[in-house]
């Protein structure tokens, strides 16, 4: 039985972020608010932190084996993402879509939750699986700000007729988080190697976690070659980040995966 | 870098995305029709030495093409983005058809098979695609390569680095070799199994001295007994079974109050042993709501011991059981004989394979029916020479994948604020 109660902080969590971004809404108005609305939000951040790490110790395993173990980091790390961008390059709209899609993620996990298991199958216990899984969600949250970024450019060039946008942010993020795709799938291939025999064999989860770099990959040549056509680009952007969403969950439900080594619930 | 914007003819300098389109149309019938007419590409037919010949010509067309003929309008652009984004774009769409079609499986239908569909890799259009997908990025290596800048480090461990992979990979792929070894305790074997069950002789030999099976605790759940499922509201309920743990499931509070980890039945009650078939087993209270409780012994059973239910019949014609534990670790112990003369003990566990002889051997399976039990064990043989080539260029785009993380620009002040 688990000694504490999972649902609580992830509740927790939620109302942080929701006072938090209610108070970035009005921060201009008194420092007071200003800084209320950096500690909520971050606070958030640290009840989850707090609840991945008591997990952690709980399970004697990196709670990071189902589906919903793997929401629970993204929805770590996704506001972390949002929350750096933030003051690092001031796009105060990152907050609201990371906060948001934080919540839906934890959201799922409150509508399934999750039997909390200690038991790790012998491939998964590797000096690989933690930077793996890691490295990986950490793109996947870093992509999904540059895919917010996208839809945002999309949006701008149709509802508001307007160029004046840069898809600038788009751009870095997009750097950032497919140089951590890239070593989330060199450490898989070090690891397959040594669990399951060869770094590469075409499983199903590889065939699409290559889709997706290849996807990210394209929109940089693009980028670079052609920087005037922000449209093309930002829906190869868009497209690139449904292809990594078929690949983090849809590919249990493909017919293809019968085989696969990567199913997980 | 300047937009195009006049309309120009094509196959005229320079060439751009439309000569790409119509190369990828072109190189997609041209194996499709070759696929058709004589099926995918046999690897077998690439094996050493032919692969590094064919490494060697290919690598040495790209960079004395470049070098010589750069001028020349194909081989400039074949080192451009254009030709870079479409063999992309080519590879994207054969692998997508890939990531739907269930590969190597003979359930296809006929004409999936017949286009190469499943077994996309061995496909012509698919090597056509990377032909040409190497190609570009060869060409683009040795562009940035000749002559050589300081800041294109980066850029060359990235674009090198994949050409490696990629080259090393699909080359080597036909000296890979994966065979099975069948060990029964007390049994020297010298041959192993390919993937078709031909036998073949290896240098070395593995002699199994006991297969060895660690387990976690069993967890407590309701079921239905006459279907044997598990009632799917109490999966969130279910917890791991050890002496003292208690909790509620299905309105129930549920005490554990005996847990053998291994035990035999003795009359009407499980005491630990340590024998053959020995299953794990405890004694659990359930008090229903009402203060009602009932008690016995459940067991998930093995496969010499039936397993035990406790009824909860109070209200629902349901049971208390024990789920069969699952493996925390599993490794053989095993005699390795080498073709020099060597005889060590070593132990073969999942994640920890074992180098002997150029050969690596892993852990591959066991007699699933004994379990922990298990009196044999499967081994994978492995044996990939072009291992440390691939490697060297994996740990290069390692290097350089660090590299991108540090091309995000200052930025531009926009109307991010708005919204």
């Amino acid at each position: 039985m688990m000694p504490f109660d999972p649902t609580l902080f992830t509740i927790s969590a939620i109302v942080c972020w929701l006072i938090g971004m209610t108070l970035f809404l009005f921060q201009d108005k008194l420092t007071v608010i200003k800084i209320s609305a950096h500690g909520f939000f971050l606070a958030g951040v640290v009840v989850l932190t707090v609840l991945a790490v008591m997990l952690w110790q709980e399970l004697g395993r990196a709670p990071m084996r189902t589906l919903g173990e793997t929401r629970l980091w993204y929805a770590l790390f996704l506001p972390l993402t949002g929350y750096a961008t933030y003051i690092r390059w001031n796009y105060k709209w990152i907050i609201y879509y990371s906060g948001v899609m934080a919540i839906v993620f934890l959201g799922v996990n409150l509508a399934y939750p999750d039997n909390y298991d200690r038991a790790l199958m012998p491939a998964l216990q590797s000096v690989w699986f933690v930077p793996h899984v890691i490295v990986y969600i950490f793109a996947y949250a870093i992509l999904a700000v540059s895919a917010l970024a996208a839809i945002k450019g999309l949006y701008v060039n149709y509802f508001q007729k307007s160029r004046d946008w840069s898809p600038q942010l788009a751009d870095n993020l997009v750097y950032l988080g497919l140089g951590f795709l890239t070593l989330g799938l060199l450490f898989g291939a070090l690891w397959g190697k040594e669990a399951w025999g060869h770094y590469w064999t075409w499983d199903p989860k590889e065939t699409w976690a290559f889709l997706t770099w290849i996807g990210y990959l394209a929109y940089v040549h693009f980028r670079h070659h052609q920087p005037k056509k922000v449209v093309v680009a930002m829906w190869v952007l868009a497209l690139a980040f449904v292809v990594l969403l078929i690949c983090w969950f849809g590919v249990n439900y493909l017919p293809s995966a019968a085989n696969s080594v990567h199913t997980y619930s | 870098m300047k937009q195009e914007k006049r309309k120009k003819p094509i196959w005229v300098k320079p060439w751009g995305y439309t000569e790409g389109w119509l190369i990828v149309l072109g190189l997609f019938i041209t194996g499709l029709a070759l696929q058709l007419a004589t099926g995918g590409l046999d690897r077998s037919a690439l094996a050493w030495p032919v692969n590094l010949v064919v490494g060697i010509i290919f690598t040495l067309i790209i960079v004395l093409g470049w070098v010589f003929l750069k001028r020349k309008t194909p081989v400039a652009w074949l080192g451009s983005i254009p030709a870079a984004v479409t063999s992309i774009a080519m590879i994207t769409f054969l692998v997508l058809l890939m990531g739907f079609t269930l590969q190597e499986d003979a359930q296809n239908p006929v004409w999936v098979q017949k286009l190469g569909l499943s077994n996309m890799v061995s496909s012509w259009p698919f090597i056509f695609g990377i032909i040409f997908f190497l190609t570009s990025l060869g060409m683009a290596t040795v562009k940035r390569l000749i002559p050589f800048k300081g800041r294109n480090i980066g850029f060359f461990l990235n674009h090198a680095g994949l050409y490696i992979i990629i080259i090393g990979g699909m080359l080597g792929s036909a000296d890979l070799k994966r065979y099975t070894m069948h060990l029964h305790e007390g049994e020297i074997v010298w041959y192993a199994n390919d993937r078709h069950g031909h036998q073949v002789q290896m240098p070395l030999a593995l002699e199994l001295i006991s297969f060895n099976m660690e387990e976690y605790n069993p967890k407590i759940a309701v079921i239905d007994p006459h279907s044997g499922r598990i009632i799917p509201e109490t999966i969130s309920e279910m917890f791991e079974i050890d002496k003292g743990n208690r909790g509620t499931i299905f309105g129930y509070d549920v005490e554990i109050l005996e847990f053998h980890k291994l035990s035999g039945k003795i009359g009407d009650r499980y005491e630990p042993v340590n024998d053959f078939g020995a299953a794990p087993a405890a004694y659990v209270r359930a008090t229903c709501e009402e203060g009602e409780s009932t008690e016995g012994w459940i067991s998930s059973g093995s496969f010499m011991m039936p397993h035990s239910l406790v009824d909860l019949n109070h209200v629902y014609d349901f049971s208390l059981a024990m789920t069969i534990p699952q493996a925390s670790h599993y490794s053989s112990d095993v005699v390795l004989y080498t073709e020099s003369g060597d005889v060590e003990e070593v132990r073969i566990e999942v994640n920890h394979p074992v180098s002997a002889e150029g050969w690596k051997l892993y852990q591959y399976s066991y007699d699933d029916r004994f379990g922990r039990w298990s009196p044999s064990t499967v081994i994978e043989a492995i044996r990939d020479p072009w291992l440390p080539f691939v490697y060297s260029g994996i740990y290069m785009v390692l290097i350089g994948s660090v590299y991108l993380m540090t091309l995000g620009k200052a930025p531009v002040k926009e109307n991010g604020e708005q919204s």
